[in-house]
């Protein structure tokens, strides 16, 4: 079976919620939706107090190429461009703040009926960034940036990534076996976008049930392919490397070797948009972890309060530590009065237990993390030039390459917060290049 | 035996043959006063004055006669005395002083969640913007203690970052490792600063900080000299050239957010010279001069704030600074 070097074998727990359909979130009475929900340049609200808006109405307008509009969660009336805690940096944020008026009618026009295999390459590129789609992996990259790459690099691959390598998260594992059509015609709109004859989907071997009815569907032009269960198999180069053989050289992008990855959600999305006009509303999130009484996969629109959704999965039991995203690359939480962005493809709770915030001690130098590094790269190196703040040694030692994905921090024996480490140097790198 | 002698002692007279040649033809022609320009710069290798280290610029300012002294740690003697050697007259800028403008000890402040990991303040940073529930306060975690080259700033009991006015050059190096901003530079001669830069108003600051400026806009209110500027959105902001020093803003700060860097000088009045006049007693904000019209007035020096406005005000320049 196909997979990368390096990587590590963290305990899967995806038995938590795996095999819990999905269910759909009822409609809330008030949503607070991020204008800023992408990596990128900003965006701007255009509604204001008091506005009418009908549901999958843009919000907001993009300022630049890298950044994307969001969209009215349903029907209702604007409270106020009011501020909430934002997720991933952890200060106040803009947000348009929408009184739902419980019709759920949607915007004139919408859902349409097209056929996006008729549509020109520039107007479905187009279709995807009005439609405000993000990569939903987390990462949150405006997905018609990554499918414009410039004239002189040449696609040949286009790769579906379900491999959800993060423990136990199964929103793409529960789309794949629920919705694979979504998924499946999505991906051969972006084929379409590329100018691409042939995509790959990538699972992990994890969700054999995944994989079996893909390998069905699937047509033609489309593989189906299983990838050994490795931590992060699911990362983009990791991915490539492990797919095609190719890697991604140091500072470079997926497409300098002519590839493309789009997560399984982001395909859904892109058919949603470009076949039926529907802009990311909703998105499917698995809420899971021991500290949650009743673990769900949930569809639920983006803006609906994160305290909501745990009360709608029973709420918290005995919880310590409530993170966006994986256990590997989330992000803790420190509130419950945060809303659900469109990269929020899992809310896991944590009991003290499961949670290891015990103190750090000296690096022993014992070259676990050297191993267990997918990029190659020296992180008990980086690890104690982060200490003292040493950014311009470690930008040498190949600090930017890092991608985060933790494998080091959990070999550590030392309990080294590794990441957080690299984190703190490319701050400090930044800083210094922005003073420049 | 007379071989080994031989031997031996020739391998010396060629090495030191060779020493002696390299010695005369690699020489490196080093200006003398390089080295004793070096000497009196504070050998700390801060940076602050824009070269490789104190050697480097001890050899820029030598070599190069138009170049001024950029090193802001320099003390006025040591000024003087590259003046000296160089022979040139060099113009230093002011000096300044670190001032430390957050208040808000742990003991005072809320957090917003309990903070594992590197103790940098720049590294907590990044965690969801920090554990501190004011996104504006001292994080604590005593990075600028960390980088201060001069050893000027320590981290007191209470949490919070002090400058040891002696021994802080004003050599900026806290200034940017500060994630937070708190940290600014205000000539040697002010004594007055806000501790507290939040741009909350007073009803999001409650729940954070007890000790936050509050904007309630006293300050700008009983200041003589129009030095303080405030907004619902920024805190105080004292305008160090327009500030007298006289400290009715301390005083009057309902949260005690304005601080002074060192005592008040208290003034005096001449008895030979006043005329008895009366103009000092009026204008004294806190009542601490008295006296009769047309004798010697008195000044109270447990009441006088030192602020200094008398001094301005008297026509006879009766008043002078008790100079301790």
């Amino acid at each position: 079976m196909k997979t990368f070097k390096g990587g590590i074998h963290p305990p899967e727990e995806k038995q938590l919620v795996k095999d819990n359909p999905i269910v759909d979130f009822p409609l809330s009475s008030r949503y607070h939706v991020l204008v800023q929900q992408h990596l990128g340049a900003p965006a701007k609200p255009t509604v204001k107090a008091g506005d009418e808006v009908k549901k999958g109405q843009v919000l907001s307008e993009p300022l630049g190429f890298v950044s994307v509009p969001v969209h009215a969660p349903t029907s209702g009336r604007v409270k106020e461009i009011g501020k909430i805690v934002h997720p991933v940096t952890g200060l106040l944020a803009p947000c348009v703040v929408i009184d739902a008026d419980g019709c759920d009618e949607w915007a004139e026009g919408l859902p349409l009926e097209r056929d996006p295999f008729a549509m020109s390459r520039e107007e479905l590129l187009n279709v995807i960034k009005t439609a405000g789609v993000v990569g939903m992996g987390g990462a949150t990259f405006p997905t018609h940036v990554k499918l414009s790459p410039p004239k002189d690099k040449t696609i040949d691959t286009f790769i579906v990534n379900g491999a959800e390598c993060e423990p136990y998260l199964s929103s793409d594992h529960r789309l794949m076996l629920e919705e694979p059509d979504r998924v499946l015609k999505g991906a051969r709109v972006i084929m379409k976008v590329l100018g691409l004859e042939r995509a790959v989907i990538a699972i992990e071997a994890n969700k054999p049930d995944a994989i079996k009815l893909m390998w069905e569907k699937a047509p033609a032009e489309i593989q189906v392919e299983a990838l050994k269960v490795k931590y992060p198999q699911g990362a983009e180069k990791q991915l490539i490397n492990a797919l095609t053989g190719r890697e991604v050289p140091s500072g470079g992008l997926p497409m300098d070797v002519g590839a493309v990855v789009q997560n399984a959600g982001t395909c859904a999305a892109v058919w949603d948009a470009c076949a039926r006009g529907i802009p990311l509303i909703e998105r499917i999130t698995s809420v899971t972890g021991r500290g949650i009484v009743q673990p769900k996969n949930i569809r639920v629109r983006v803006g609906t309060l994160l305290g909501e959704v745990i009360d709608f999965c029973g709420g918290l039991n005995g919880a310590a530590k409530i993170i966006y995203g994986g256990p590997m690359m989330g992000i803790a939480q420190f509130t419950q009065d945060i809303s659900i962005m469109k990269g929020t493809s899992g809310v896991l709770v944590l009991r003290e237990q499961d949670t290891n915030i015990t103190a750090y001690s000296a690096c022993i130098s014992c070259g676990r993390c050297v191993e267990a590094c997918p990029m190659g790269l020296i992180p008990s190196v980086l690890s104690k030039l982060g200490e003292k703040g040493m950014f311009q040694k470690a930008v040498e030692n190949n600090l930017l390459d890092c991608v985060e994905c933790g494998s080091c921090t959990y070999v550590c024996p030392a309990n080294r917060p590794i990441v957080h480490f690299v984190k703190h140097l490319k701050a400090l790198s930044r800083a210094a290049s922005a003073k420049k | 035996m007379i071989s080994s002698i031989l031997l031996l002692g020739g391998i010396g007279f060629l090495a030191a043959l060779i020493l002696g040649i390299s010695a005369v033809t690699f020489a490196v022609k080093m200006d003398p006063r390089e080295k004793e320009v070096l000497d009196q710069l504070p050998g700390a290798n801060c940076g602050a004055c824009g070269f490789a280290g104190c050697a480097a610029f001890a050899h820029e300012i030598t070599v190069n006669p138009d170049a001024q002294m950029a090193c802001p740690a320099v003390n006025e003697a040591a000024l003087e005395a590259i003046s000296g050697i160089l022979g040139r007259s060099l113009g230093g800028s002011a000096p300044l002083i670190a001032c430390i403008r957050c208040k808000g000890a742990p003991a005072e402040t809320t957090n917003r969640y309990g903070y594992v990991g590197p103790k940098d303040c720049r590294a907590a940073q990044i965690v969801a913007g920090g554990p501190k529930g004011c996104q504006y306060g001292c994080l604590g975690l005593g990075t600028c203690e960390e980088v201060c080259p001069f050893n000027a700033i320590i981290m007191g009991e209470d949490g919070l970052p002090h400058v040891i006015e002696s021994l802080c050059t004003g050599c900026a190096k806290c200034v940017s490792a500060c994630p937070r901003g708190i940290i600014q530079l205000i000539p040697r001669t002010g004594n007055y600063c806000v501790g507290c830069v939040s741009k909350d108003t007073a009803k999001e600051m409650k729940p954070l900080c007890k000790v936050g400026c509050i904007k309630c806009g006293i300050c700008v209110d009983v200041c003589p000299f129009d030095a303080i500027t405030v907004s619902k959105t920024a805190s105080a902001e004292i305008d160090q050239d327009r500030c007298q020093r006289c400290g009715l803003c301390v005083s009057a700060c309902p949260t005690g957010v304005i601080s002074a860097l060192r005592m008040p000088q208290k003034v005096r009045i001449i008895a030979e010279k006043c005329k008895g006049c009366s103009i000092c007693e009026q204008v004294c904000p806190a009542e601490a001069i008295s006296g009769k019209v047309k004798e010697p007035y008195i000044v109270n020096e447990g009441k006088c704030i030192g602020c200094g406005l008398c001094i301005a005000k008297c026509p006879s320049d009766a008043i002078e600074r008790i100079i301790s």
